[in-house]
């Protein structure tokens, strides 16, 4: 329990310096030398350091808004195995617990959001309620898929110990739809290319970012702090489907663990890097193609038990 | 049987005396709402008690020397009880302020009247024993509340809903009329126990047949036309009783028919879920697409009708593939989502009403801002929205969860119940999510941002009466939800087992999953009073300043360029098109000097659109071509009733 809990503040603690990566790779393919890979703390500590200016359209939902989604990514932190170790919690139907709490963390970023009556924050908002729909729905098909494998509805039984399945196991190849509608959602959830673009500057191409656009000073910092560990919980579910070793030793699946991080955080980087945002009206086809490849992947499945 | 008794009887002496006093308007409306108040605590009490301590509770009397009119209280009924009387209660309280113009004096009175018939006559329906009594309540209850509907009748357009509502629940009664003529036909009894005597083929039918009329009175798709119109024409608590528990009396005879029955074959139960996950997601989608608050939560209750169903749907799964967890895991989460839909929506019905009754419109895309000067209202329908929505730690995920539970168990099963499993899981996440963007819609327009419109700024909150009722039903929302170990074993308590088959159900497996739920829920507290202390740290000592919403650089804002709820909704609905067309009206600007335009949008709902087409023209050309039968002539008409009379012996 005490090296579960060490394990979860790592994880927070680590999530801004995984996204840092992201940077790097896109300077690299920039050709710029890149800010360093510890920016995103010197980030944080600066905006938990400023004040804040409210806007006079904003009551205290505003102020909720921030703590409540940097709350639901923290807790969803909780219940995930780090690098195979048992989380602090799980139980049966976790998951839907998760999911179901990062809809309350995007309720709040949405109604802070439409708090501030700026007709910008709420195409922002609009796009956000949007979205997710198409990613809920393959996220649950997934889910299906692996309480088919396994019997069980907890991230612990998927990703801790000796891993009942992955990319190099039982059922490999239809997991590789799997990896690819994971990574995906994944690109949604966290308002990457080619779904939304965090470094764009036009106010009327973004999502997420103008969703936030009052917000400053601490608030905005657990905005911050919320969306690396949301990216963090996603990308380390994608990092045990890709080495899902379980070695016996602790120091050894940390550094497989690591590895997978660093190949999904990179590859996060290569995409953004290589690719164009889509235009808006395409990204639900782009979220389809995940539901399609998630669906393929569970009555594949099925075929292989029979 | 007594305290039950006594309980109809104050509602119904609040009702009547309220006639009796209508020139006292204070007065009168204190007595009806005094008399009706403790009849439903009594009532709430004494169904408690019978949820509690299960065993039958019967009663019978004789009416007319020939029929008896008999009364029975097991799970299922107590259980219904339990949320008609805790809604009814709230709302009658909440009428008291609601109520408010003594001008209309006499027609209040009036609609305390059919307020505690319909209170009673929903009490009966759930407790009556055999098809008789059934239907005979079941006709009070309809039409006490379509006097309810037709409460504003001055208005065309609340006389049109209310007709409407009158057409459909009549066609429903027919259609349950028929099966329970089927029923009789073949067990030669008027009890519901006697049911599972008949041939399979004899019972399929029959649940079927109920299943229509029942429908119609639930709201399920296509079923659901009279609501979205019912429900803005009537008060807003007659609108809080109607689509809080009302409806449910349809849930509640689909339930009792089918345990009566005994009837296991896959096919009712993949009737039930098809229908539940088409009113699920075409309900919220419609939902989206309005413009009136109260048409909008009227398709929210299509949708949660939905939701049950798909509940009740895999529980019946359940049954007929013999596995009793996804069984009672389904029962479980639907009957609980009965009991919480009654209390979110009848607390978001009630916040609609507040809000409609201090600013005068009931048009989402003028409002905007309510939040600042009605903060009770506000914070209480967050909490609405946020259960309504089925996002933790609030009572709408408890069921949901419930439910999930159930068809991930179907999941793993053979390939029917897969293949329904895994669409009933997928709808569910759909809903999930379009409720979600729904419900962030109307409070993100109307109450938070600055008015749009001049007409529309609300004025403070008055009459502690509406407040109160809606500060107890969020705090139910929150209670149900962190601690749900009661309510689950309540619903457990109401699963009619003996109609399915089983023994007894064992808790030990669900009181863990709701232990499960409140340790998640405490957890969640624990991190977000963490984030609240580091966030008091951080502000500590800091300047904050004030300052009007970031423009994007424009420099001259107005509360008319905010988004609207029709934008917000637009790339959602776009995406559903063939389900739910859009209708728009905008003349094209042209010109160097445009003269001023307009934008008119309008979802149209597909059932309605079709039922004109396919039903209710075609009946209009026969009943025109049949006009020479309806002549005037008294005699003949007689003749008639005489031919067709002794044309029926013939069959007999």
């Amino acid at each position: 329990m005490i090296k579960s809990l060490l394990f979860w503040a790592l994880a927070v603690f680590l999530a801004p310096f995984f996204s840092a990566l992201i940077l790097k790779v896109k300077a690299f393919f920039g050709g710029k030398k890149g800010p360093p890979l510890l920016i995103n703390y010197y980030t944080l500590l600066k905006l938990f350091n400023k004040g804040s200016v409210y806007s006079t359209s904003t009551t205290f939902i505003f102020k909720l808004g921030p703590m409540v989604s940097l709350c639901s990514a923290v807790t969803a932190l909780l219940f995930l195995p780090f690098a195979g170790h048992t989380p602090v919690f799980s139980f049966n139907g976790d998951l839907l617990f998760i999911l179901y709490l990062l809809g309350l963390g995007r309720f709040f970023t949405i109604a802070a959001a439409m708090d501030t009556a700026s007709p910008f924050e709420g195409m922002g908002a609009a796009r956000e309620a949007y979205f997710p729909i198409i990613c809920e729905a393959t996220l649950f098909m997934i889910l299906i898929l692996f309480y088919v494998l396994t019997g069980e509805l907890s991230l612990a039984a998927y990703f801790s110990g000796s891993q009942p399945f992955g990319l190099w196991q039982v059922a490999g190849s239809p997991m590789l739809f799997v990896v690819i509608a994971l990574f995906i959602i994944l690109l949604a959830e966290n308002s990457r290319v080619p779904v939304d673009d965090p470094a764009t500057h036009l106010e009327l191409t973004m999502i997420h970012e103008v969703m936030v656009l009052d917000h400053s000073g601490p608030d905005f910092g657990f905005i911050e702090l919320g969306s690396f560990c949301k990216l963090f919980f996603y990308a380390s579910i994608v990092a045990r489907l890709i080495v899902p070793f379980e070695t016996g030793y602790l120091a050894l699946n940390l550094c497989l663990f690591t590895a997978g991080l660093i190949v999904v955080y990179i590859a996060v980087g290569v995409m953004e890097s290589v690719v164009a945002r889509y235009r808006m009206d395409r990204v639900p086809k782009f979220l389809l193609t995940s539901f399609a490849l998630a669906f393929f992947a569970t009555v594949i499945t099925l075929e292989f038990i029979k | 049987m007594n305290s039950f008794t006594l309980s109809m009887a104050l509602i119904c002496c609040g009702g009547l005396a309220a006639l009796v006093f209508w020139r006292q308007f204070l007065f009168m409306k204190t007595i009806a709402v005094g008399f009706i108040s403790i009849g439903c605590v009594l009532g709430l009490i004494d169904a408690l008690t019978k949820l509690l301590h299960p065993g039958p509770y019967a009663v019978s009397l004789k009416y007319l020397n020939q029929f008896s009119l008999s009364f029975q209280i097991d799970g299922l009924s107590a259980f219904f009880l339990v949320s008609i009387y805790t809604v009814s209660l709230l709302a009658a309280i909440y009428s008291f302020h609601y109520l408010n113009d003594d001008q209309k004096a006499l027609r209040s009175a009036v609609s305390y009247l059919f307020f505690a018939l319909l209170i009673a006559s929903m009490a009966l329906v759930v407790t009556a024993a055999n098809l008789i009594t059934f239907m005979l309540a079941w006709e009070i209850m309809s039409l006490s509340s379509f006097f309810l509907v037709i409460y504003d009748y001055e208005s065309a357009e609340n006389r049109k809903a209310g007709y409407l509502y009158f057409v459909f629940s009549h066609v429903g009664a027919m259609f349950i009329l028929a099966a329970f003529g089927i029923f009789y036909g073949n067990t030669g009894s008027f009890m519901f126990t006697s049911g599972s005597t008949m041939p399979d083929s004899a019972k399929l039918a029959i649940l079927i047949l109920a299943f229509v009329g029942f429908g119609s009175k639930a709201g399920v798709f296509p079923f659901h036309v009279w609501l979205p119109h019912a429900h803005p024409a009537a008060p807003s608590h007659i609108s809080a009783v109607m689509s809080g528990v009302m409806i449910k009396t349809g849930i509640y005879g689909i339930v009792r028919l089918y345990a009566s029955l005994g009837l296991h074959t896959p096919l009712f139960g993949e009737i039930v879920l098809a229908a539940g996950m088409i009113s699920g997601i075409l309900g919220v989608v419609y939902a989206l697409g309005q413009h009136d608050i109260k048409r909008l939560l009227a398709y929210h209750s299509v949708e949660n009708i939905g939701i049950i169903l798909i509940g009740i749907g895999i529980g019946m799964l359940g049954v007929s593939f013999g596995n009793p967890i996804m069984a009672v895991l389904g029962f479980a989460g639907g009957l609980l989502h009965v009991l919480n839909h009654s209390i979110f929506k009848s607390l978001l019905f009630m916040g609609a009403g507040v809000v409609i009754q201090k600013t005068g419109t009931r048009t989402i895309d003028v409002l905007g801002g309510v939040l600042k000067n009605m903060k009770i209202t506000g914070i209480t329908f967050l909490v609405g929205s946020l259960a309504i929505s089925g996002l933790p730690p609030f009572n709408g995920f408890v069921s949901e969860f419930f439910i999930y539970l159930g068809g991930f168990k179907g999941a793993a099963l053979d390939r029917t119940a897969f293949v329904m499993s895994i669409m009933a899981i997928v709808s569910l996440a759909l809903i999930g999510g379009l409720a979600l963007a729904c419900f962030t819609k109307v409070f993100g327009v109307v109450f938070q941002g600055e008015p749009r419109h001049a007409d529309a700024i609300a004025g403070d909150e008055k009459g502690p009466t509406m407040l109160l009722p809606m500060l107890v039903l969020a705090g139910l929302c929150f209670i149900i939800g962190v601690f749900p170990r009661l309510f689950i074993y309540l619903a457990l308590k109401a699963i009619p087992i003996s109609g399915l088959g089983y023994g007894h159900v064992p808790m030990e497996p669900f009181m863990t999953m709701t232990a499960n739920i409140t340790l998640a829920a405490t957890v969640f507290f624990v991190i977000l009073a963490g984030i609240f202390a580091l966030r008091l740290v951080f502000y500590k000592d800091k300047t904050i300043g004030s300052a009007g919403t970031w423009g994007c650089g424009f420099t001259q804002p107005t509360a008319k360029m905010q988004y609207t709820g029709t934008s917000y909704a637009a790339s959602i609905l776009a995406f559903f098109r063939p389900a739910a067309p859009l209708q728009e009206d905008h003349p094209a600007i042209s010109g160097r000097f445009p003269a001023k335009t307009h934008y008119h949008s309008h979802v149209d709902d597909i059932a309605e659109r079709h039922m004109m087409r396919v039903v209710v023209s075609p009946v209009l050309w026969l009943f025109d071509r049949l006009r020479w039968i309806q002549h005037g002539d008294i005699h003949l008409y007689i003749g008639y009733i005489l031919l067709a009379i002794v044309v029926l012996l013939f069959f007999i």
